[in-house]
């Protein structure tokens, strides 16, 4: 039961909120002086205890967070007015409530984000969520954020569970030899996807492939005298971030990765020393020196280039 | 960059969480659920792990688990909350006692301003063990002793690769305008994989009879691990603006690399090298020599990025976006001071430079209710400004007569001088374009289709550079794809999607043919496909023409309130072509994956999932084999939470992966004899299978309202019997008979009990 006392504090606040808020011009706020005098989380408790004590507690709920739904319509800001709701005593959906969750099938995706949007559309992450992968696949807000319960993708060891909702093939990856420290919390989706939106390919936070591995492997943005190519178009040409059974996460091991490109000099199939029917000689350009070890690699160490000026012998192949 | 308002953890036992977390159950949004009030706590335990480092060092990669038997477990979470004022103060830590340590600092005046301040550390353990008689491995000056050790008696070596970082954070809101500000400063320090190799061949031997000492055949492949001892430092400054039509975002991006070291000058004091049959080369001090020659290590570099991005409601239904970027990338690293010799002509370093230009602009629309538009276009051009010189040297070959059994070229029987050729400074360019619509349908059906084109010059080949180990590259390729979904919505019992899309990939321009480098010729000739069509040739598959196609389906089904089910489907396809029989010829893709999750009552849910994947890729090579590489990935996982009574709260996950990578080698016609009597002997290289069964348990009792303990279990086991080191015991001799090891089987338990209090 709401008191007068406490209609006419909300309805001073609400119209306090409101002058503030015009004045610093902040459209994403608009005045809600209606929404003001809806049936307060007080009300919404009594049925709703859990998620409103969870908002209390939360960014959304504090009353010092002046550009919060906490100063301008509580529960109602994303809920709408729930004045019919209660009178009806409640109910999915009565009274025009709105549910814009993640399971909800009530509203559309749209509308789900436009709540959301009202007050997040700022900031430098989310300049392309309309027309991005992820909104325009069937996804809102609440497909992966939680307002009511901890929101797993705020919690870095928990963020990748969110995202395997959907991307499954990468939650084998991750458990594969060769991986990012994305089970330990470390490195998780986030650090190299932007989910809001991104101009570069599979949402790239820094918008291509290389920039973002550069974040945390500078060492590869050279230029370099001797470069090669693939590296500095898309590091994922040859590795697969996510995890895979190949060392340093590559997508295959050489020489197979290499033999993609390159033809192999020498006429040595793939082997390993000691195989049978194996040739006398193993030693130098061998089957067995360019498929152990780090194959290919054990002499074009350079792999993602070389800033030897050195002529003699060959810096060109990437062997120093 | 890591200074983002994500937390560090709302557990107290992150490391058990951590080790715990094989993220088996997408379950999506589990509703309900009540989070306590902000909470300051304290938590001190310890955790014993079985085994010792070598049977740890899969579960121990990063965990901080691997190195002792037992390790403190720390953690603590102060938050100071004033509802009123909003503002927020969170200070936490995290794996205090281990070396994945985790700080965190937080204060907010929420919607107002924001500060973090973070700390991390992250040391990677190495799975496989070197046994070596290297000396001073990890630091620029290693020493190869004299005298060939007996492979396995030298001493044993772990690399580790150890990350400090430490973030800021600082935002602040001025009405519709926001200031962020982000730095973040990582220091790598450690060791990893490295190494060296070379062999003589004719040319070299001619040639540079200094460098081979006469020998066409001297060889040697070295482990010399990389030292590494560098900064990461990036600056971010962002300006944004959000108003009722118009967003922006503008400012700067700097990332600067320095490394301590320049190169890696070993000492060798073997002549005669250990070669890969068990025996020992003949001495070649000569040739040693050129095995100690300076190896270059990563130069600094820096990249400086202007960007401006946004979007605009033209009107109420229709929204664009735009964004352009430009970075310009530099490297100018002192060759002598990298230790190494001067450039050509006494250059004293690369002057490396990069100009990276990026425009787009993306409009989305409802010009009816029920349809959506939207559309994209991109550009993206690199302008390679590396001043180009000859760097590269291809060795003269002496004419016939003046040495007997020259063989520098076969089929050549000119005198061929050296040829001096350059880096190359190619300037790419792509265009892409894509424009999407979905229609709404009754019964709550949205169709979609779109259509997507993509452009790419990779520039002219430099004229003056040689394009060595390549068969043919294009400059210029164009792709085109569309796809078509059918996707069910708005519905609590079943939502689900199906698509499908294609995309074809050509060459926009001729092949061009490498110039023959013994004949003097650099650069690259235009030519038809039948004059460069070869039946064993590889070409780069970037540059090949492909097909790709992909169905996807994804369906998520409730059945009833307490039971959801998701399905997820999908296979694809890409065809390569090219003027060969051989090299790149179809990779394919099939996954399957099945989740579950079950509320049995209020304080019981079960969760499950399996997945089945496998990728094939099919390949000739041009030595005369074919290889088709299959991955075939099982997993399955089974998830348990409980509440059995109101002080204790329990939980279980089993994660179980299956990978076998088949390589499926076989001879091609053109197999020599010594290939084919390989493949017919030994089948081809073995299959690879790593298996993984990890069990975690997990119990939390509370003892009073503000305390409570957690005790965690672990079990991981892990099997891996990949040939990359050794194959039934057989190991790759590097060239001073350095061996790398790795326990196939490990089983490892852990098991470990925590105090935590909670404090006002």
């Amino acid at each position: 039961m709401v008191s007068r006392a406490s209609v006419a504090g909300a309805r001073i606040l609400a119209l306090a909120a409101s002058a503030l808020l015009l004045f610093i011009g902040n459209a994403a706020i608009a005045p809600q002086s209606a929404l003001a005098q809806a049936p307060g989380p007080e009300v919404c408790a009594g049925c709703h205890e859990g998620q409103v004590n969870y908002y209390k507690n939360s960014v959304h709920g504090q009353k010092g967070n002046l550009r919060g739904p906490s100063n301008a319509g509580e529960c109602s800001t994303c809920h709408g007015d729930g004045t019919e709701h209660v009178k009806a005593g409640g109910g999915k959906g009565v009274g025009g409530m709105k549910n814009p969750g993640g399971k909800s099938a009530s509203m559309s995706n749209e509308d789900k984000s436009a709540i959301c949007l009202t007050c997040h559309a700022g900031g430098s992450k989310r300049t392309h969520w309309v027309g991005s992968t992820h909104e325009t696949r069937g996804n809102a807000c609440t497909s992966c954020h939680t307002m009511h319960t901890n929101d797993k993708v705020l919690v870095k060891l928990t963020q990748p569970e969110v995202c395997f909702a959907c991307h499954k093939q990468q939650r084998v990856e991750v458990q594969r030899m060769s991986r990012h420290p994305i089970l330990e919390g470390k490195v998780v989706c986030s650090d190299c996807h932007n989910p809001h939106g991104s101009i570069g390919k599979a949402l790239m936070k820094r918008d291509s492939v290389v920039e973002t591995c550069y974040q945390c492997h500078a060492e590869k943005r050279g230029p370099f005298v001797h470069a090669h190519d693939p590296v500095t178009e898309d590091c994922s040409i040859c590795h697969n971030p996510h995890g895979t059974v190949a060392d340093t996460m590559l997508k295959l091991r050489p020489p197979f990765l290499c033999h993609q490109c390159h033809t192999p000099h020498g006429g040595q199939i793939a082997q390993a020393r000691g195989q049978p029917g194996q040739a006398a000689n193993i030693t130098g350009k061998s089957g067995v020196n360019y498929t152990q070890g780090r194959g290919c690699v054990n002499c074009h160490t350079q792999i993602h280039g070389g800033n030897n000026p050195g002529l003699l012998p060959t810096p060109q192949f990437m062997f120093r | 960059m890591n200074t983002s308002k994500k937390t560090l953890g709302l557990s107290q036992t992150a490391v058990a969480l951590a080790m715990a977390a094989g993220f088996p159950f997408a379950y999506a949004q589990e509703g309900g659920g009540v989070a306590p009030a902000p909470e300051n706590s304290v938590s001190v335990g310890i955790g014993v792990t079985s085994g010792d480092s070598y049977d740890r060092t899969r579960f121990g990669l990063y965990n901080g688990l691997r190195d002792h038997d037992a390790n403190g477990l720390f953690g603590f979470n102060y938050s100071n909350r004033d509802a009123a004022s909003g503002r927020w103060l969170t200070i936490q830590g995290h794996n205090i006692g281990l070396d994945s340590r985790e700080f965190g600092l937080s204060y907010r005046r929420l919607g107002d301003m924001k500060v973090n301040v973070d700390y991390s550390e992250l040391v990677r353990h190495d799975p496989r063990t070197i046994n070596t008689s290297l000396q001073g491995a990890g630091s620029t000056t290693p020493v190869i002793p004299a005298g060939l050790i007996t492979p396995g008696t030298g001493q044993n070596l772990n690399l580790e690769l150890k990350r400090k970082g430490l973030g800021l954070l600082v935002e602040k809101q001025y009405g519709p305008y926001q200031v962020e500000v982000s730095f973040k400063n990582e220091d790598k320090e450690g060791a990893r994989y490295f190494g060296k190799g070379f062999q003589c061949s004719n040319a070299w031997r001619f040639a540079y009879p200094a460098l081979c000492g006469g020998s066409t055949s001297a060889s040697a492949v070295l482990m010399l691990p990389e030292p590494v001892d560098s900064t990461i430092r990036q600056l971010e400054a962002k300006l944004n603006y959000s108003g009722e039509k118009l967003t922006l975002s503008g400012g700067y991006y700097g990332s600067f690399y320095s490394n301590s070291n320049g190169a890696i000058t070993p000492t060798i004091g073997l002549t005669g090298f250990g070669n890969q049959n068990g025996g020992v080369l003949a001495a070649n001090a000569a040739f040693a020599a050129t095995m100690a020659l300076p190896v270059a290590l990563w130069p600094d570099n820096q990249s400086h990025q202007l960007s401006l991005a946004g979007n605009y409601a033209l009107t109420p239904s229709t929204r664009i976006n735009f964004k352009y970027s430009y970075t310009r990338a530099t490297q100018d690293e002192s060759f002598g001071g990298m230790g190494l010799g001067a450039g050509p002509g006494g250059r004293d370093n690369l002057g490396g430079r990069l100009d990276w230009t990026k425009a787009q602009i993306g409009f989305s629309s409802h010009p009816l209710a029920k349809l959506h538009v939207h559309g994209d276009l991109a550009y993206d051009s690199k302008r390679n400004k590396t001043p180009l010189d000859n760097y590269n040297q291809e060795p003269a070959c002496p004419p016939p007569g003046v040495l007997a059994g020259r063989n520098c070229n076969p089929g050549n029987a000119a005198w061929k001088p050296s040829v001096f050729f350059t880096n190359n400074n190619q300037s790419p360019k792509k265009w892409d374009a894509k424009l999407e619509a979905s229609y709404k349908l009754p019964q709550h059906f949205l169709l979609a289709g779109g259509l997507k084109y993509e452009h790419e010059d990779y520039d002219a080949v430099t004229p003056s550079d040689s394009l060595g180990g390549i068969t043919g590259v294009r400059q210029k390729m164009e792709e085109s794809s569309y796809r078509v979904e059918l996707r069910k919505t708005m519905s609590e019992a079943f939502t689900g999607s199906v698509s499908f899309s294609s995309a074809r990939r050509k060459g926009d321009s001729s092949w061009l043919k490498p110039g023959n480098i013994w004949l003097g010729e650099l650069g690259v000739t235009e030519v038809s496909d039948a004059a460069i069509y070869s039946r064993t040739a590889i070409f780069p598959h970037m540059f090949m023409d492909r097909k790709r196609d992909k169905f996807r389906f994804m369906g998520n089904w409730t059945p009833s309130e307490k039971l959801s089910l998701q399905f997820f489907f999908d296979d694809g396809k890409d065809t390569y072509r090219a003027p060969t029989e051989h090299g790149l010829r179809n990779t394919k893709s099939q996954n399957f994956s099945v989740d579950a999750a079950y509320a049995v009552s209020d304080a019981w849910r079960l969760s499950a999932y399996a997945s089945h994947g496998r990728q094939s890729v099919d390949a000739g090579h041009s030595t005369g084999y074919d290889a088709i590489l299959k991955d075939t990935a099982t997993s399955f996982g089974l998830g348990i939470r409980g509440t059995p009574t109101a002080r204790l709260r329990i939980g279980g996950d089993l994660v179980w992966v299956d990978d076998k990578l088949q390589y499926q080698q076989a001879a091609d016609d053109s197999a020599s004899a010594g290939n084919v009597a390989l493949l017919a002997a030994s089948g081809g290289l073995p299959d690879v299978v790593y298996r993984l069964t990890r069990l975690n348990l997990y119990g939390e009792y509370d003892l009073q309202k503000n305390a409570y303990v957690r005790v965690d279990f672990i079990h991981h086991r892990t099997s891996f019997n990949e040939w990359t080191y050794s194959l039934n015991g057989i190991p790759f001799l590097y060239s001073d008979n350095t061996t790398i090891s790795a326990q196939e089987k490990q089983s490892v338990s852990f098991i470990g009990a925590s105090y935590i209090y909670k404090f006002k």
